[in-house]
């Protein structure tokens, strides 16, 4: 048996699946690979794939990683030459390296995410700079933003603000689309949507504007927190 | 400080994508999708599928049609699916024309639209498909530089209230003549003929069916004729099949979906056609006669569909999978080849005998929840009438069979409205169900999950029963009263029904003519899409459409045809011979008296 951890791209148009469905053409992909994949023991036997952190649909990534088992040893070299050919140029392998088995999961290892979020409005329909530096302003000078979430039984309120770790206006270029650089915690420790926090930024009765422009939302990295410390997740592994 | 620049990425459809639930129907590029360059194409086709792409991309003849299309250098085919509500809504907003999903052209840059016709409750999509695509509805207003609209699938045996609306059907099966008549369509429009010239001509081909070269004789407004106003066309058009699967062309690459579509899995055909002659089954009847692929060939098709998709999923299809001779050998064969590569096969249409349960019990690896039985009629005496010939000793047995071997609840399919049927036929599904529950109760562990699925009988064309009319639509609701009371009071039980004004609308197209064409367009212009899903169907606008255009629906769906009346499809010949359907219909009406006699 063995691990390997693969870092990847994901591209334009494939930003329009679901997480499932990324789950399930990897699957497949690595079906057509031939490469010996390990099945999990029980009733409905399955291959041992699981992708970091799910990507929402909609957004483009530069970073992303992802897990599999096999029942033999298979190098990472080996793993990116077969597998590379099967999937769709909009899916790009960018590394793979392998991983001691009793190492934990990588989706338990995830701690923060950092997103590009770019304003793209239709000309004669331009969005005021300052605008969107005020309502950020607000919004980070703000000390609680609670959310309703529902259990099972009962709903609960979260603060999220101190999941918003940075956010801030990363272009002042006035001849290219504004774009916002948000680092958001993520994994099991809890998170936010980056969709949540442009959702608050719009919903600032000040921002009118941006409401009919759209957000093209990019994942630049996946970081694990290491005593406060953000890093690649690579570093974790 | 203002911000201006060019925002959008390649143009408008990428815009529109990022604005609608699922982006993914209309994204093409998806693994094994074929794209190829339209000027070294002489002709190009686009297979227009009139539901929703997941609902299309499920559909087998599309993957046949594809493959044995693209296949061939000088042709070429695309897909289109009928968008959803809010990519329509957007499309007319921008003035995006529906457009191919390999290229992204719109439809008006080919030669040929194929529409699928799968179901009579699609029609009206048809309609909007071609209104997206800024195509003439009516063939007759249709210019020189339209494409060819044609159709093809089950529908076109009887294909009468779509007429006016395309140039040419092709009845049967497409998988060995698509390619040539392409090719002749390319001679022809290199030679610059016009379209009628051209439509003239490609009539004269055995299996082809121009409809604007027949004109319907009415008496008192009533069907009694066909007169065919064009020489080439045939008197009765013979449909076309494939006569041998072996080395009939199959998709062993098809196009993998990026979604999850409503059959994600691979298949393999294992026969076409089917023996049995189910009297109510119009498939039964219009793939004959039975065609067989040999176990070999079935074998390294399912090798080469798993090496080129990667799905975990086989399904071994026909129309009664149970019946392929060396079943047993097969499955066994199967399991060899494909078992260590974790893939499992179906059977995705099993018999209530203990036959098909063995073999379920030797296919399915996994939790056992449920497996899918279609009994269709809960009195012995209706099983003969519709010549679903099984006992309920039978009946028994099977499902005693599938619980031993671990099932824990059973899927049961009836229909209700059949010939010759009475309230007490449909209390017996009420009592049958009870029977089956208070015996197997016990004899599964945990809860026994039964699930009942009732649909309405709707008479088919070149059937046995296409003579008989649909039962009424008052009296379905009372009958469908009768069980949803019913099966209020017996817990354990998930009831479910078809609409019933569904299914007499599908009554109506499935053996009407030609008068209905202007009520299809009217109810697309009210309104009306998807008429096959229950969330978009409205009986409301279509019973607006009927009164606009002073039609009467039951004139269609609820008249008896005599045998000597002309029906609507009688120039349209399946395979089957008329004084076959007459003998089977005696047949059943013998049954319905036989019974009654011994009871």
């Amino acid at each position: 048996m063995s691990r390997v951890c693969f870092i990847f791209k994901r591209k334009m148009p494939l930003a329009y699946i679901s997480h499932l469905d990324m789950l399930r053409l990897f699957l497949r992909a690595l079906s057509r690979s031939r490469l010996p994949l390990a099945f999990s023991q029980g009733y409905n036997p399955h291959p041992r794939l699981a992708l970091a952190l799910p990507l929402p649909l909609g957004v483009t990534a530069a970073e992303e990683y992802g897990e599999i088992y096999f029942s033999e040893t298979i190098q990472p070299e080996q793993f990116i030459n077969t597998l590379s050919p099967q999937l769709p140029s909009a899916l790009e392998l960018r590394g793979a390296f392998g991983v001691a088995l009793d190492k934990p999961s990588l989706a338990s290892l995830v701690g923060a995410a950092q997103y590009l979020a770019t304003l793209k409005c239709e000309p004669g329909n331009e969005v005021n700079f300052e605008l969107v530096q005020a309502s950020l302003k607000r919004l980070m000078a703000r000390k609680e933003i609670m959310v309703q979430r529902k259990t099972k039984k009962k709903k609960t309120y979260t603060n999220v603000r101190p999941y918003i770790i940075k956010a801030e206006i990363i272009n002042r270029n006035d001849d290219e689309p504004l774009v916002l650089s948000l680092l958001l915690q993520a994994g099991s420790r809890g998170g936010i949507s980056p969709f949540f926090l442009l959702e608050q930024l719009e919903s600032d009765p000040a921002a009118e504007g941006i409401i009919s422009c759209k957000w093209q939302l990019h994942r630049e990295r996946i970081l694990i927190n290491q005593k406060g410390i953000l890093q690649p997740l690579s570093e974790g592994m | 400080m203002l911000v201006s620049w060019m925002p959008f990425e390649k143009g408008k459809i990428s815009d529109l994508l990022s604005r609608v639930q699922k982006p993914a129907r209309y994204l093409g590029n998806e693994w094994n999708a074929c794209l190829k360059e339209h000027d070294q194409a002489v002709v190009r086709m686009v297979f227009a599928f009139p539901d929703l792409y997941e609902v299309g991309m499920s559909n087998q003849g599309l993957k046949i049609l594809y493959e044995c299309v693209n296949s061939k250098p000088d042709l070429l085919m695309e897909r289109v699916f009928a968008p959803a509500a809010d990519m329509e809504d957007l499309m007319r907003e921008h003035d995006q024309l529906l457009f191919a999903l390999e290229s992204q052209k719109p439809l008006t840059d080919f030669d040929v639209v194929g529409f699928s016709l799968q179901y009579e409750l699609s029609y009206t999509n048809v309609l909007n498909m071609l209104d997206l695509a800024s195509i003439a509805l009516y063939s007759s207003r249709r210019s020189e530089s339209d494409p060819l609209i044609i159709g093809g699938g089950p529908c076109t045996f009887n294909p009468e209230p779509l007429a006016p609306f395309f140039d040419l059907f092709v009845l049967g099966e497409a998988e060995e003549f698509l390619p040539d008549l392409l090719r002749e369509l390319g001679v022809l429009k290199g030679q610059n003929l016009d379209r009628k010239e051209i439509l003239s001509r490609l009539s004269a081909l055995d299996g082809v069916y121009v409809p604007a070269l027949y004109r319907p004789i009415y008496r008192d407004g009533i069907l009694c004729g066909m007169e065919k106003i064009d020489p080439r066309a045939a008197t009765v058009i013979q449909k076309k099949i494939a006569a041998d699967l072996d080395s009939a062309p199959y998709p062993t690459a098809p196009v993998v979906p990026y979604i999850q579509t409503v059959h994600d899995r691979a298949v393999v055909e294992l026969f076409r056609g089917c023996g049995r002659g189910c009297r109510f089954c119009q498939a039964g009847f219009i793939f004959r006669p039975v065609r067989r692929r040999t176990q070999s060939k079935i074998v390294e098709t399912a090798e080469a569909l798993i090496a080129a998709t990667g799905y975990d999923e086989i399904s071994l299809s026909s129309l009664s999978s149970a019946d392929y001779p060396q079943i047993d050998s097969l499955i066994n064969e199967m399991d060899e080849v494909l078992a260590g590569g974790h893939v499992k096969c179906s059977l995705p249409s099993l018999r209530l005998d203990s036959y098909s349960v063995k073999l379920a019990d030797q296919l399915h690896r996994g939790r056992r929840s449920s497996l899918t039985f279609a009994p269709e009629a809960a009195t012995e005496r209706l099983r003969r009438v519709i010549k679903k010939d099984i006992s309920e000793e039978e009946i028994f047995a099977s499902l005693g069979d599938a619980v031993e071997a671990g099932w824990q609840g059973f899927k049961l399919y009836f229909m209700i409205g059949l010939p010759t049927e009475e309230d007490a036929d449909v209390e017996a599904i009420l009592s049958l169900c009870q029977r089956i529950r208070k015996h197997f109760i016990h004899q599964v562990k945990g809860s026994l999950n039964i699930s009942v699925s009732v649909s309405t009988f709707v008479p088919k064309a070149h059937t046995p029963f296409q003579w008989e009319p649909q039962l009424e639509l008052s009296r379905v609701i009372d009958r469908q009263q009768i069980l949803r009371k019913g099966f209020k009071n017996m817990p354990g039980f998930d009831y479910s029904w078809h609409e019933a004004e569904a299914s007499l609308l599908e009554a109506i197209f499935a053996r009407g003519d030609r008068t209905l064409a202007p009520l299809l367009e009217k109810a697309w212009q009210l309104g009306c899409r998807f008429d096959g899903w229950s969330e978009h169907f409205s009986f409301k606008l279509w019973q607006q459409a009927f009164r606009e255009l002073d039609l009467d629906p039951g004139s269609y769906a609820y008249r008896r045809f005599n045998y000597d009346d002309y029906l609507p499809w009688d120039h349209l010949y399946c395979g089957v011979n008329k004084e076959l359907f007459i003998r089977e219909h005696q047949n059943a009406i013998n049954a319905n008296l036989n019974q009654r006699r011994e009871l």
